[in-house]
């Protein structure tokens, strides 16, 4: 069950960047909208406050930006937006997925036709 | 909600215990970002919650939902300080990365001890390396009676002490020297790595990326 756990555990991060990259790609969003449209998706966020270290290091490494906004809510918020290179990197990203995921599905069903 | 003094009292401890775990693992700057964000993260949280069915219990459902302030400085730790560090492999990264190991997990600590000596041992060969033509009788391989006693400086030497080697320890310290720092710093990398792999099986371990029952 632990290996289950660290496998799921891996697969979870490696698609978390994308969706949080995929999330911001129609515009500007702050960490809680990225949360919730996150959690309407996904089951990938389980705590919220794990969500902020992700975004401080895609912000890090450039594929995002961010911005403190204090006039549009009752409390100031921190909103994010894709750089160019996070969005050469979200198209990458959406190219190798959708190639990864088409090839282990042809996997899965060459099995299932198998049994 | 609106939080009486009491629900404020508990989320400035919240924010307070983030903030002292952050602290010496992030630049002052981004400590203090990251605890407006969070802050920002819980007002909004807070107010849109109804204290149902009291304020204590609905604040610590919000306090859960956000995590643990230890577990979510770890995961800062992880997606931050050791990921750059072990990432770039970068002096300076590194250094910080296992200043914050040494003082978070014993195996880091004992780890951390052990780097040092390597570091301290690869410096100290290239010091001798350098030093050697300014105080050619000081420095370099010194026996007492026939005997190796040390190799680096001694200022006198004691009775009975002598130089071996002449100039030929320069090239073999200096090499000597960047062999040792290159290695430990290798090991300082893996160690860095091995202790990220941890603290991510850890946080996955503790809810963060539970697999669907």
């Amino acid at each position: 069950m632990t290996d289950l756990n660290g496998w799921h555990e891996q697969l979870r991060r490696g698609g978390l960047d994308l969706a949080i990259l995929l999330t911001l790609a129609p515009g500007r969003r702050y960490g809680l909208e990225i949360i919730r449209h996150l959690e309407t998706f996904t089951d990938l966020v389980v705590t919220e406050g794990t969500v902020y270290p992700i975004l401080s290091r895609l912000t890090r490494d450039g594929l995002l930006e961010a911005e403190w906004v204090a006039d549009e809510g009752p409390h100031p918020r921190k909103y994010y937006r894709l750089t160019p290179a996070g969005r050469s990197r979200l198209e990458t990203m959406t190219a190798h997925w959708t190639t990864f995921t088409a090839k282990i599905r042809r996997l899965i069903d060459a099995a299932e036709h198998r049994r | 909600m609106k939080l009486s003094q009491t629900g404020q009292t508990r989320v400035q401890g919240y924010l307070y215990v983030l903030g002292r775990s952050l602290r010496g693992a992030l630049p002052r700057e981004a400590v203090a970002d990251a605890l407006q964000e969070i802050g920002s993260h819980l007002a909004e949280r807070i107010a849109e919650t109804d204290p149902v069915p009291d304020e204590r219990q609905a604040l610590e459902r919000v306090l859960a939902e956000v995590g643990p302030p230890l577990q979510v400085a770890r995961a800062y730790s992880a997606e931050l300080i050791l990921d750059e560090a072990v990432v770039t492999g970068r002096f300076v990264p590194v250094l910080r990365g296992l200043s914050h190991i040494a003082t978070t997990t014993a195996a880091g600590f004992f780890g951390v001890l052990a780097l040092l000596a390597g570091y301290a041992t690869g410096t100290g060969l290239l010091i001798v390396a350098l030093l050697k033509p300014v105080f050619p009788d000081n420095v370099g391989l010194i026996t007492v009676n026939g005997i190796p006693h040390a190799l680096g400086m001694q200022f006198p030497l004691p009775p009975g002490a002598e130089v071996q080697g002449g100039y030929g320890i320069i090239p073999v310290a200096l090499l000597a020297g960047l062999a040792v720092l290159v290695l430990t710093h290798r090991c300082a990398r893996r160690l860095l790595a091995w202790t990220r792999r941890r603290v991510v099986r850890a946080w996955g371990s503790s809810g963060v990326g539970r697999p669907p029952e």
